[in-house]
């Protein structure tokens, strides 16, 4: 008796329960069209980081952009290069978005892939899509204070430590002494209130967060050391555009068309961020968002390339030629 | 001592519900209760600013909204599906191996220094190289959790299939057992619960390792919401999901005690006293 009792109280508890469900995963850009619609549909796996960058993408999804062109666009996110490459080389996706040092590295291996355009590029003027951040009380406010102390970036032997190795020579700081620790974007605040690190590299939300709890924006990196640098690049590899050349030129024009658009619909590029990464509205309103285009500027990568070569962050310089190659 | 031979046929019925794991289910709860009320006080007191360890009731409450959503269960269901997928090669693929190379000493000795030398690799090394074979998909995801929970159950049958009492041995030739019988009335109930241990055991390496895989691969499930609320910055529902895969530990744990229990009835480790 008392069993059934309980189970109609569960019952009815469910019941209530599941009335108040709802599916989040239920929204229009949810599934990906699988070869719905013409015959000739061709689909595309792309990895690419959950970060606010990737909006462009997303919301150029929506739009209906790549279905224009005749793809379906899965995009899958690859948490960093050391994952996007080797699923690249696997064939298990064809394009991946990311920062140039995983093709630059990619290539001294010659592993066969290229850069097949830009995806997003820093600000050359004006704020900036990141920074080093510094605590209120720290001292530390201008580049050339960096040197000698602990800064973290998200990845080491990347773009930023290179860009914030040439702001702080630049600024008359000696680079070699900055000791640099890989924190990860989210812990940065973390890690400064502990005092783990004295100054640390960060995109929004997290730059706009710091700077409004009174954090000092030491530098602009990217601007300081290359103004309006490639952030993130479009990838692909050599067997690709050997084997459909036609794929890739397809993909690279939507890409483009997708960018543009992009770049003229700030809204749309800001919901697509609250509704993929559930950040809230007034969050994602702060952003401050790069340069969408596809324009690659190969001239800004070469003078990463010989930075990082000459900080020792890479052996020599990737062989252009052959790592650049827009359709 | 036990009679394998006599043992197996009976599996005397065991019902208890005695005032002591009333009490074990108490405790078990005020632990439960004493974590939470400890993880409340950290950010209460400012060890850790709540802004980076949110408040278990917070955490909690984070966890109430996800359950009402459907994709929750869906990314519930994901992580499971690797798990039991994984856990389910696994422990065929060491079962038949471990049986096999521990009935033949040749071939025992022979993989001796390979097995120690590959035990140890920790899975998640091999990240790249499935990710290599496989791509960002559930495949690269099974090649990291069988690998690691083939070794918890695989070394366990290893043991388990030597145990076999020489008395028990002579007696079952004596008495003219085939191979075939006396795999199935000695070596089987001699090593079963040893199976049954590694299983528990490579349950929970499973589960982590899947859960794992989705972290760093970025697999739909449990870990791959982790790493969304962590680049969102959202700490209250990291540390949901967090709780979530803990949880679902927890009853993998409980599920696998169970099955052991009643699988291993008669054995004396369970009809001695009460379980670990």
């Amino acid at each position: 008796m008392k069993k059934a009792l309980s189970a109609v109280a569960l019952a009815a508890a469910a019941v209530l329960a599941l009335a108040g469900c709802t599916d989040s995963a239920a929204g229009p850009s949810s599934a990906p069209s699988d070869g719905s619609g013409s015959d000739d549909m061709r689909t595309v796996r792309v990895a690419a980081l959950p970060i606010a960058e990737t909006g462009a993408l997303w919301a150029a999804i929506d739009e209906g952009i790549f279905e224009k062109h005749g793809i379906a666009v899965e995009v899958v996110p690859a948490q960093g290069g050391a994952q996007a490459i080797p699923a690249l080389l696997s064939g298990d996706i064809q394009f991946a978005i990311g920062q140039p040092f995983g093709p630059f590295r990619a290539d001294l291996q010659d592993l066969g892939v290229a850069i097949i355009g830009d995806y997003a590029s820093a600000q050359p003027t004006g704020r900036d899509v990141n920074a080093v951040v510094s605590l209120p009380d720290s001292g530390i406010t201008d580049p050339a204070d960096l040197a000698g102390k602990r800064v973290s970036v998200n990845s080491l032997g990347a773009a930023g430590d290179v860009t914030i190795m040439k702001a702080v020579e630049d600024a008359g700081g000696d680079p070699s002494t900055i000791q640099f620790v890989e924190v990860a974007f989210p812990d940065v605040q973390a890690q400064l209130e502990a005092g783990n690190i004295d100054a640390g590299w960060v995109p929004d939300p997290f730059m706009s967060q710091i700077e409004a709890g009174g954090g000092n924006i030491v530098v602009f990196p990217y601007q300081a050391a290359i103004p309006g640098l490639d952030l993130l690049t479009t990838i692909t590899t050599q067997k690709l555009i050997d084997s459909d050349p036609e794929l890739v030129t397809d993909f690279s024009a939507a890409m483009s068309e997708a960018l543009d658009w992009a770049s003229g619909d700030e809204d749309a590029v800001r919901a697509a961020i609250v509704e993929n990464m559930g950040v809230p509205e007034d969050v994602a309103a702060g952003i401050t968002l790069p340069v969408f285009t596809a324009d690659l500027d190969v001239a800004n990568l070469k003078e990463l390339a010989d930075l990082a070569v000459g900080y020792g962050v890479l052996e020599k310089a990737p062989d252009f030629d052959r790592l650049v190659q827009i359709p | 001592m036990e009679s394998a031979l006599a043992v197996t046929g009976t599996a005397p019925v065991r019902t208890r519900r005695s005032p002591r794991s009333a009490r074990k289910v108490l405790l078990g709860a005020l632990g439960l209760v004493g974590f939470l009320v400890t993880w409340q006080l950290i950010p209460a007191l400012g060890v850790v600013s709540p802004r980076f360890l949110p408040y278990a009731t917070d955490v909690l409450g984070q966890i109430l909204t996800e359950v009402r959503d459907l994709e929750f269960w869906r990314n519930v269901g994901r992580t499971l599906t690797a798990w039991g997928l994984g856990l389910l090669i696994a422990t065929l693929l060491a079962v038949v191996a471990g049986a096999l190379i521990g009935l033949v000493p040749f071939l025992r000795r022979a993989t001796h220094t390979t097995v120690e030398f590959l035990r140890p690799i920790p899975s998640v090394a091999l990240i790249p190289l499935a990710i290599l074979v496989f791509g960002l998909q559930l495949q690269a995801a099974l090649l990291i959790i069988v690998y690691a929970t083939f070794w918890q159950v695989f070394v366990q049958v290893l043991y388990g299939v030597a145990d076999v009492d020489s008395v028990a041995r002579d007696t079952a030739k004596s008495f003219g057992l085939s191979r075939a019988e006396r795999f199935r009335y000695l070596v089987l109930p001699t090593a079963l619960p040893y199976i049954m241990t590694g299983l528990r055991l490579g349950a929970a390496v499973a589960l982590i390792l899947a859960i794992t895989a989705e972290l760093v691969i970025g697999i739909p499930g449990i870990g791959r919401e982790i790493v969304f609320a962590q680049t969102a910055g959202d700490w209250t529902t990291v540390y949901a999901y967090v709780m979530v895969a803990g949880l679902l530990g927890l009853a993998v744990n409980l599920i696998f005690r169970f099955i052991e229990r009643h699988a291993l009835s008669w054995h004396q480790s369970v009809r001695g006293e009460e379980i670990l």
